[in-house]
């Protein structure tokens, strides 16, 4: 009889701990919300959407091809799912900009935050289609697993756009269009900016983002590739991953100059690490430009690290979809064909344009 | 009469450990339909003759002959597949599984579809049990059975794949007097079928009550072996202890002394203790210097008496005061704080803290009266450890060995040293000596007259009779946690608490079953 | 040559093979590292990658002692990375008053998640993987809620703690080292220790021996979120930015590799500090090691996992005693 006893109290103690953590986790998701909003500004300020480049698919997708009926944007509810909380610069710049956006075309928008989950995604929009959205605007988490939104879209011919990030499905079939970076192109322009900065000479260490990750591989392979091309003389060295994390950056960056002292540049795949790379820089007692560094983003930070001279260059991943997902959602439901593989145009920042691009910068 | 065929044989057994020659030459016989008693001190070797019977350790040297065969067995499992079941003190079986599949453990009744056969395992598993006294559900998991209970389904499971060799190692020892009955009713059928039995006890009464013949090892040699009925008990104690004849005469068979000088103002005062369920208004007094024994069966509210004085079980209504000031009741601390101190039947559990030292050990409940701003003085330590060693007899390789590496003798006496380094005025001991050699208890039973003697009021629990009646000036039975009678004076004796407690359980016999969980 | 060298102290058996693994296998770990770096690695003996070294292992040792407590009174610590978060955003949120302050702010912040945890398991019964799972998830939340975004820290004093140092060994690594000395100080001379080894090895022992169980174990757990704390602090002082986001990730993984790797069991009612700073060494050693022969990340984590893997299999054979 006492084990008894003793074995129900441990179950309840169990769920109240269970329960507990349910409330600490709900407290937690309820603040990224508010968080979102109080650093809302931080995209506001600057207009600068962005431009669609050259090249993509050139394929389009009309109205009829969809199968969707026209509609007046304007009196539409739009649904945004985002992938990630907003606590990184270009997650917080881009959720900023489609807010800001419905809000000037007087849209209305509905929103869901994923969290790093993937099944939460997809319950997301799911949630955002019963909500009562005609369009949906989605940052996808992962490229694959989307057959039960697209089911229930389509069941109700909602036109989609994809930003940042590819779904696996059919283009004007399943989706309308996808709008988003060429994360190879960044690469190979970041190689460009490399063999700028270093004359195309000496040994090159890679900060790796996070491993198993498409944006790691393609900026990757955009940067071999080019400094293979173009600048035989640049010899790759080292490849670690930083995990797109600063801390990780200038810990690896640390061990780096300890092992190769001679290392004369830097690739670091995002700015969080590029900045860990310079915190390191420092402390290990170089001078602003011994080792060059190029990253890839954006950020205020790195753009920056320009101006004092840590950072040679920074090429930009643009995190403002909001004005070109709007334009590409109203042409498409007046009627007009749009693109189906929308790539926009990266800026990038050097030591010349570094000062007057800050107030561009995210 | 011819003798009965030898079963399993040992000749010049010799087993070393680094610094320790744990068998010396060592000769065993079990014999088919003998009850072949083992006995000796702990540390006599007892436990590696058996380890070495089993498979569990190789002999140095010495021939092991199996059945009239060389044998020599390389695993535990290889002496039980060819037929010597060992039940052990602690039960080794599985406490979540249900107590028939624990009984039939891998070789389960199997239905047509080669699936367990659920209904035939509980209805076997029932009629099997019943022979053992066990009267459960068999469907419950074996938790749930008290250790007796759980005790009895290691030995039916033991003895029902096809033994030649049954080895018991302190069968008896957590169980109750009824279902020691049980297990020698077992016993003897076993003999009928011609089984050799080898039988590890302390209990003298249980020895002579079944075994038929006796083997005799001190210091991992062999002292005696032949025919019980050859020697009596006096002897038996004297061959163990390798003390004279005429000495253990003198001093009795315990080493209590009689009767002491009581206080007349109880130290202890408890009074009206409820527990739903467990305890039901128990009132008792314990006067300095006198010892009080608590009688009754396993489950009559013994320990839980026990724990609910020393602020371990709390209370629904009651009232504990120590030298006339009211305690707390329900807190540990507060009940030490009183100067009621608790050694817990559980030993291993409750009462030692097996991975510190002796000296962490005994400094354990002191250590704020030893420290100063929370800093502990080692000083202070060493000299109540050094103190409490030597007057306790402490048997360890240095105040820095591991208690769980002590013998259970010792483990109690270094528990003892950590109660009286608190100077306590009540002592409560919850089987203060059971599953620790004849020479240890002798030493604790003295230890217990002596604190006694210095004024401190003992509350004495034991399933030992002898023990009870010889160490106790008063004896309070209980039975389902009740209060039903007390003995005081001449009525201490043997006969007259067997009494109190045959008529409580004749009573108790109309509303519950043979042997309850 | 080395296997003549250590051929007579080492154990014949397994079993005592396996108590010598246990005992002292991180220190032959650490020793063989560093033999295999000075003989392999370049630019391997200098100064300058000590200090590298000693500056990174800092914050996982500060967490790995608070681990150590919690271990070895028979529980564990999963909120330590994420009270590592918290830290720094309050750091950043009280930085206008001053670094001392700002630190605590921290130290009460973590001392608060510490009892927060603490109470469940000592008056509720939670089981502590329980308690500090939702404290975890609690803190990372908050910490996220003071501060929402990567913020960058521009302080003398916290920039001078990060990446300075005295006579050439950095302050991260001397405060790591005193707090490191001074756990070992509690563990070994306290009232406090001794009553936290006993109730890892025996709660019911130590409950019924008197022992104020439930105080004890609050202070096990208040103590390993004070230190998380610091850590927090001193990470943040290392990067001169608050990360509230990433700082952390992991650490609980990484401080109990530590803590088993150095010789504790998981079990309780034992701690070794000297055992959990050379844990915390090794894997920092490996790490490297890894890195600076640009060895892919997995092999990181693989070679991680080989050491835990060893470090459990020999207490378990321990166990067996």
């Amino acid at each position: 009889m006492k084990p008894h006893a003793r074995r129900t109290t441990a179950r309840s103690l169990v769920a109240v701990g269970l329960a507990a953590s349910l409330a600490l986790a709900a407290g937690c998701a309820k603040s990224e919300d508010d968080a979102s909003d109080t650093s809302k500004d931080s995209g506001k300020s600057q207009d600068a959407g962005q431009e669609v480049a050259e090249g993509g698919s050139g394929k389009t997708c009309a109205i009829g091809d969809y199968g969707a009926k026209k509609l007046d944007l304007k009196k539409a509810t739009v649904g945004f799912s985002q992938s990630e909380k907003e606590a990184n610069p270009f997650r917080i710049a881009e959720t900023a900009s489609i807010k800001d956006e419905a809000k000037k075309r007087g849209v209305k928008l509905l929103t869901a935050n994923a969290q790093s989950k993937p099944d939460k995604q997809i319950s997301d929009v799911q949630d955002l289609i019963s909500k009562g959205a005609d369009l949906l605007v989605i940052a996808p988490l992962n490229s694959d697993g989307w057959d039960p939104v697209i089911k229930s879209a389509s069941a109700k011919k909602i036109p989609i756009v994809t930003i940042d990030r590819k779904i696996n499905a059919t283009a004007c079939k399943d989706y309308v269009s996808f709008i988003g970076s060429d994360f190879t192109e960044q690469g190979k322009r970041a190689a460009d900016q490399m063999i700028e900065a270093t004359g195309g000479k000496g040994e090159v260490a890679i900060l790796l983002g996070a491993p198993g990750n498409n944006v790691t591989t393609e900026r990757t392979k955009g940067f071999t590739d080019r400094v293979k091309e173009k600048a035989p003389g640049l010899k790759v060295v080292f490849k670690q991953t930083g995990e797109f994390v600063r801390e990780k950056g200038q810990s690896v960056t640390e061990q780096l100059i300890q092992s190769k002292p001679d290392i004369s540049a830097i690739y670091a795949e995002n700015d969080e690490m590029g900045l860990g790379a310079v915190n390191a820089l420092k402390g290990a007692g170089k001078k602003a430009g011994d080792v060059k560094i190029v990253t890839v983003d954006g950020t205020k930070d790195a753009v920056e690290g320009i101006v004092d001279g840590w950072i040679s260059g920074v090429v930009e991943s643009n995190p403002r979809f909001g004005p070109l997902a709007f334009k590409t959602l109203d042409e498409f439901t007046q009627g007009k064909p749009v693109g189906q593989d929308i790539v926009i145009k990266d800026t990038e920042y050097n030591k010349d344009n570094a000062e007057a691009g800050l107030s561009k910068a995210y | 009469m011819t003798a009965p065929a030898e079963v399993l044989a040992v000749r010049g057994l010799t087993k070393r450990f680094p610094g320790v020659l744990a068998l010396d030459s060592v000769d065993f016989t079990a014999r088919a339909g003998e009850v072949h008693a083992l006995v000796g001190e702990n540390g006599a070797g007892k436990s590696t003759l058996i380890k070495v019977l089993t498979g569990v350790y190789h002999p140095d040297e010495g021939d092991l002959t199996y059945r009239g065969e060389p044998a020599a067995f390389a695993t535990p499992l290889a002496a039980q597949a060819a037929g010597i079941s060992t039940i052990y003190q602690e039960v080794n079986l599985i406490p979540l599984m249900s107590v028939a599949r624990n009984l039939f453990m891998d070789r389960e009744p199997k239905n047509r579809l080669g699936l367990i056969d659920f209904r035939r395992m509980h209805t076997e598993a029932t009629r099997i049990l019943r022979d053992y006294g066990v009267g459960v559900d068999v469907r419950r998991p074996l938790r749930d059975l008290g250790v007796g209970a759980q005790q009895m389904v290691a030995l039916a499971r033991a003895v029902s794949v096809d033994a030649r060799v049954v080895i018991m190692d302190e069968p008896t020892s957590s169980l109750e007097p009824r279902e020691v009955q049980t297990l020698f009713g077992v016993i003897r059928r076993l003999r009928e079928q011609g089984i050799a039995v080898v039988y590890v006890s302390h209990r003298m009464e249980e020895l002579y009550a079944i075994c038929d013949a006796v083997t005799v090892l001190r210091d991992g040699r062999l002292v005696h072996t032949g025919p019980l009925a050859d020697t009596d008990r006096l002897t038996l104690v004297s061959l163990m202890l390798g003390r004279e004849l005429g000495e253990v005469r003198a001093e009795g068979m315990t080493k209590f002394t009689g009767d002491h000088e009581t206080g007349t103002e109880p130290v202890l005062r408890a009074e009206h203790l409820t527990r739903r369920h467990e305890l039901h208004d128990i009132s008792l007094t314990i006067r300095p210097g006198e010892v009080v024994g608590l009688g009754g069966l396993l489950g009559s509210g013994r320990t839980e008496t026990a724990k609910a004085i020393a602020g371990a079980l709390p209370l629904g209504s009651g009232k504990v005061t120590v030298a006339g000031a009211p305690v707390r009741t329900g807190s540990t601390p507060a009940a030490i704080r009183a100067g009621i101190s608790l050694l817990p039947e559980d030993r291993k559990s409750e009462g030692i803290v097996p991975g510190l030292s002796v000296r962490e050990n005994i400094a354990l409940a002191a250590l704020p009266q030893m420290s100063r701003f929370g800093l502990v003085s080692e000083a202070a330590i060493d000299k109540v450890v050094e103190t409490f060693m030597k007057r306790l007899q402490i048997k360890a390789s240095g105040p820095h060995q591991k208690v769980g590496e002590l013998s259970g003798g010792n483990q109690q006496k270094v528990l003892l040293a950590r109660w009286l380094a608190m100077q306590p005025k009540v002592l409560l001991l919850d089987e203060p000596t059971r599953g620790i050699d004849v020479g240890a208890k002798a030493e604790v039973q003295k230890l217990i007259d002596e604190l006694a003697e210095d004024g401190l009021g003992v509350l004495l629990i034991s399933s030992d009779v002898e023990e009870l009646i010889e160490g106790s000036d008063r004896v309070v039975v209980l039975r389902d946690g009740a209060v039903v009678g007390e003995l005081t004076g001449d009525d201490v004796t043997e006969d007259r608490l067997l009494q109190a407690i045959a008529a409580a359980a004749e009573e108790a016999a109309d509303t519950t079953e043979a042997v309850t969980p | 040559m080395t296997d003549l060298a250590l051929g007579k102290s080492l154990p014949a058996d397994r079993a005592q093979l396996m108590r010598w693994l246990q005992d002292y296998g991180v220190y032959a770990g650490v020793t063989a590292l560093l033999l295999f770096n000075v003989v392999f690695t370049e630019n391997f003996v200098s100064g300058e990658n000590f200090r590298t070294q000693a500056v990174q292992v800092a914050p996982v040792l500060i967490v790995a002692l608070g681990m150590a407590l919690a271990i070895g009174s028979e529980g564990v610590d999963l909120s330590v990375g994420s009270v590592m978060a918290l830290a720094t955003s309050l750091v950043s949120l009280y930085l206008g008053y001053g670094p001392w302050l700002a630190l605590i702010a921290a130290i009460i912040g973590g001392m608060v998640c510490g009892l927060l945890s603490g109470s469940l398991i000592a008056y509720i019964g939670v089981q502590p993987i329980v308690a500090t799972l939702a404290l975890m998830v609690g803190c990372r939340g908050l910490a996220n809620v003071f501060l929402p975004q990567l913020e960058t820290v521009r302080d003398d004093t916290m920039a001078t703690l990060g990446t300075g140092d005295i006579l050439g060994i950095p302050y991260l690594a001397l405060i790591a080292a005193a707090l490191a000395a001074l756990v070992a100080f509690t563990v070994k001379r306290t009232t406090f220790g001794r009553q936290l080894l006993a109730i890892g090895d025996s709660r019911p022992a130590a409950q019924l021996a008197g022992l104020p169980v439930r105080r004890v174990l609050i202070m096990v757990y208040v103590c390993s979120g004070a230190l998380a704390a610091i850590a927090g602090f001193l990470a943040t002082a290392r990067l001169q930015a608050s990360d509230p986001t990433s700082l952390g990730n992991l650490m609980e993984l990484s401080a109990i590799t530590a803590v088993v790797v150095g010789g504790t069991p998981l079990s309780g009612g034992r701690v070794r500090i000297g055992g959990t700073v050379a844990g915390a060494i090794l894997i920092q050693l490996l790490t490297a090691t890894l890195i600076k022969h640009d060895l892919p990340s997995s092999a990181t984590q693989i070679a991680q996992a080989v050491v835990i893997v060893l470090a459990v299999y020999a207490a378990r054979e321990r166990g067996k005693q």
